[in-house]
């Protein structure tokens, strides 16, 4: 008698090793590959929206301290947009080096520039996580399954 | 099998000799017991098992599957296992997807190997407040012996040097095949 809950499972190439697993606004799971095997033995006791698998692939670059991963966002066979990721490596803090992200990210992508993401919300001074990547995934994935399928950049 | 509190060091001496040359490990871990219910008349089991002694581990979440069909003749139980190293908002996370906790406990005691075989001389501690691990009380004055491989689908033939190492034991302590489903 549970209503409905979304939980998503998620794989990133820059942590070849790991296992992510998160619920919207809720604790993200950290874990080894062998989760997905884990997932296999509890498939009686879920519903699997397979149908709704979502990923983005491209390019991965390395300019100086900042990491540029530019993407297509497809869902099964249909290209559904493009996504931007930009990691300043040095930096743990977001406060710390957010100023500097954004005046690198308009150099190349101007009126795109995103605000501040949401997942850093009231906590700027805590150390990032992988986990704090994958949320912003999340919210870009589901932005896009939520869009017409009208071909449109959509960048984070 | 198990040895009574006042046969722990004969045991363990013999298991120095026995086992690898390693630096003694001992450990100090708090288990927590998650059930899932669902259609199904049994429910899913996952164990969510952190150290209290070492910083810095990882959780380690566990499935442990029914028997293995064909077990009668084997001289060690067989299950399917799963283990998974997790960040530390295990217990957090295992709530999100619907498990509640059904018993937690404290293991103290000691880690032995050879080869690939690992020998576990432990100790249980009843937690007398939900949460709370620094009052416990042993639940009884003796230790757990278990002798356990994970080794991959297939490899029944473990079971012997199991069975061989057991008998090196006698007459300190009887290790014996257990049912898991008398134990429910």
């Amino acid at each position: 008698g549970q209503t409905g809950k979304l939980m998503y499972v998620m794989h990133n190439s820059e942590y070849p090793l790991s296992c992510f697993a998160l619920f919207e606004s809720g604790p993200c799971l950290i874990a080894d590959a062998n989760f997905d095997i884990l997932m296999v033995k509890l498939k009686g006791f879920f519903q699997n929206a397979k149908a709704n698998k979502i990923e983005s692939r491209g390019t991965r670059y390395q300019y100086c301290d900042f990491l540029v991963k530019v993407g297509t966002v497809t869902m099964g066979p249909s290209a559904r947009g493009i996504s931007v990721e930009v990691e300043y490596c040095p930096c743990v803090i977001a406060n710390d080096c957010w100023n500097l992200l954004m005046e690198f990210m308009q150099s190349f992508m101007g009126n795109h520039t995103p605000g501040i993401p949401s997942v850093f919300g009231t906590k700027h001074d805590s150390i990032y996580s992988p986990a704090d990547t994958m949320v912003q995934y999340m919210d870009l994935f589901n932005k896009i399954r939520k869009q017409q399928q009208v071909p449109v950049a959509g960048i984070r | 099998g198990s040895v009574l509190d006042q046969s722990l060091e004969s045991l363990l001496h013999r298991l120095r000799g026995l086992c690898d040359n390693m630096e003694p490990e001992t450990f100090l871990d708090h288990e927590m017991v998650f059930l899932l219910q669902g259609q199904q008349a049994s429910p899913f089991v996952l164990r969510a098992r952190r150290s209290m002694d070492k910083s810095g581990m990882p959780w380690h979440l566990r499935y442990l599957g029914q028997p293995e069909i064909g077990d009668k003749n084997r001289h060690a139980l067989v299950r399917n296992c799963v283990d998974i190293a997790t960040s530390d908002n295990l217990t957090d996370f295992l709530v999100e997807m619907g498990f509640r906790m059904d018993h937690e406990f404290v293991a103290k005691g000691h880690v032995f190997r050879k080869g690939i075989m690992k020998i576990v001389v432990y100790k249980i501690f009843r937690i007398l407040m939900p949460g709370n691990t620094e009052s416990i009380e042993p639940l009884s004055l003796s230790y757990l012996v278990e002798l356990n491989v994970v080794a991959p689908a297939g490899q029944d033939v473990v079971s012997d040097d199991m069975r061989n190492f057991a008998e090196q034991l006698k007459p300190l302590v009887h290790l014996e095949k257990i049912d898991p489903k008398r134990l429910m």
